[in-house]
């Protein structure tokens, strides 16, 4: 049951279509708690597409020899390999963005969209696919991060990426982990009223 | 039945293959981890004493690492400590918890040797016999500025939120606190993590022992123009004038994280423990210094 479309739709899929934050609403937990800044969210987004596209692609490649009654097991084994060794490799070579991004790499053995990923779509397709799919999901899971962070950290710090751009804070209730869940519901909103706006427009 | 074999075979095979994947990740990168650590910690340690790389440490000054070990002695538990001698050696010094003078023993080990932890062991269990079990506790740098103490430097570690956090504590020679920095913590981000921002760990900057050791954290909002001198080199602020705010707020309480009064809690008591035992031994370890006549470099 290979997938019909081509690279780039599973690129744009993941953004756009099957966001992971908006449309599939999976890995709430970060979402809520971490993307306070625009920063958090890019660099919780990195770490996602890596594990995503490093896991997806192992499982897909070793797809026929996973026995189909242990597969969860099997997968969460994958995600937490990966997530280590990313955790040593950025350890050792990159110490200056670790001390940055070490404490959410480790958070991200228990993402959900990872696992659903694997199920939904690598344990299917082909290398090439499950690639381009995790490429599209670590995207998307990091536009999602980015716009709640960009509208978190705008509206309650008055900051944007650390600057300073309003000189006071409108709404410090947005910083604070419940907002978070105020913030994705109205951006989920947002979106899907753009979307009908877009399906109306189209119609016509 | 055959499915069982199968489940095992499988999932033993795929165990074994991720371990084969990290022991190699953690094999190639291990070494350079550990340069990196021990790069930043004396990074960190240059910088609490107030030298960066504009403003290089002079010549004069040396660091001397006293590591403290916990002796079974029969039923109760003495403290013994490595000391560097003047003439390079390496002396293990017991005291009992009351702080009476027990043994003195040579230890056959050199400088380099000593800061691995292996091999310090080995050295001290073959220098005090073997029988007596042996447990390391912690360890101090004393900075000396030609000859004459300056600073010590503490390595610590207490519990935070969730796990323990590792911090560096530098205090001077009357115990008033010169830094604080948190070397390793997991602390939620964007709340417990905060501990790291100067505007949490400069509020132990200048603090007196009397003032550390009733230390509390209140639950309030940080004062405006302290929260200016805390991040003085965000906003700018001259030597002068962070120094005056230090002054003036010297003897308030740490003032808490925003929704993370545990954590800072945590970090407040910790801190506090370790200025007021260390106070503590080292007056004992002073004592004993002074009357058995061991030259120590500090």
């Amino acid at each position: 049951m290979a997938t019909d479309k081509t690279n780039l739709q599973l690129v744009v899929n993941g953004i756009l279509n099957e966001n992971p934050i908006f449309r599939l609403v999976l890995s709430m937990c970060p979402a809520v708690g971490i993307s306070t800044t625009v920063m958090n969210g890019f660099m919780l987004g990195i770490a996602v597409l890596f594990v995503q596209v490093c896991s997806s692609c192992t499982i897909a490649l070793f797809k026929n020899v996973i026995h189909p009654r242990i597969r969860i097991p099997t997968y969460t084994l994958t995600i937490a390999t990966w997530v280590t060794v990313i955790d040593m490799v950025l350890a050792a070579y990159l110490p200056e963005a670790y001390a940055k991004m070490g404490i959410f790499i480790k958070l991200i053995v228990a993402f959900a969209i990872i696992t659903m990923r694997l199920e939904m779509f690598a344990c299917k397709e082909s290398v090439n696919a499950s690639f381009w799919d995790g490429i599209g999901m670590g995207l998307g899971f990091m536009f999602g991060m980015m716009a709640l962070g960009f509208v978190r950290e705008l509206l309650g710090m008055g900051t944007l990426l650390g600057y300073d751009v309003l000189g006071f804070k409108p709404l410090l209730f947005f910083v604070l982990p419940f907002a978070g869940f105020f913030c994705v519901g109205l951006m989920m909103a947002f979106f899907n009223y753009i979307e009908i706006v877009y399906k109306r427009a189209k119609r016509a | 039945m055959k499915n069982i074999f199968t489940i095992i075979f499988r999932l033993t095979v795929a165990c074994l293959l991720a371990g084969l994947v990290m022991g190699t990740a953690f094999v190639l990168t291990n070494k350079a981890k550990k340069n990196n650590l021990h790069v930043n910690e004396q990074k960190v340690m240059l910088s609490l004493l107030g030298y960066s790389a504009k403003n290089p440490a002079p010549e004069a000054v040396a660091m001397h690492e006293v590591y403290r070990y916990l002796v079974g002695e029969g039923e109760s538990l003495t403290m013994g400590y490595l000391l560097p001698l003047q003439d390079g050696t390496f002396d293990f010094v017991t005291i009992d918890l009351e702080g009476g003078f027990l043994a003195r023993n040579p230890v056959d080990i050199s400088a380099e040797k000593a800061v691995d932890a292996g091999e310090r062991n080995q050295a001290i269990v073959a220098a005090i016999g073997a029988d007596k079990p042996v447990r390391y506790a912690d360890q101090t740098i004393v900075v000396t500025n030609g000859g004459k103490r300056m600073a010590y430097l503490l390595p610590g570690r207490f519990p935070g939120f969730k796990t323990f956090i590792t911090a560096m504590l530098a205090v001077d020679q009357n115990f008033s606190i010169l830094g604080l920095e948190i070397m390793e913590h997991e602390e939620d981000p964007g709340l417990g993590g905060e501990i790291v921002q100067n505007y949490f760990k400069n509020q132990f900057k200048g603090k007196p022992l009397e003032t550390v050791k009733k230390l509390d954290v209140v639950k309030m909002p940080l004062p405006e123009e302290y929260l200016k001198g805390l991040e003085a080199e965000k906003n700018g602020l001259s030597a002068e004038e962070v120094t005056r705010i230090q002054e003036q707020y010297k003897e308030s309480d740490i003032y808490a994280l925003t929704g993370a009064t545990i954590s800072s809690r945590s970090v407040t008591n910790g801190v506090k423990g370790m200025v007021k035992k260390f106070a503590y031994r080292l007056a004992i370890l002073d004592r004993v210094l002074d009357e058995q006549h061991i030259a120590v470099p500090f």
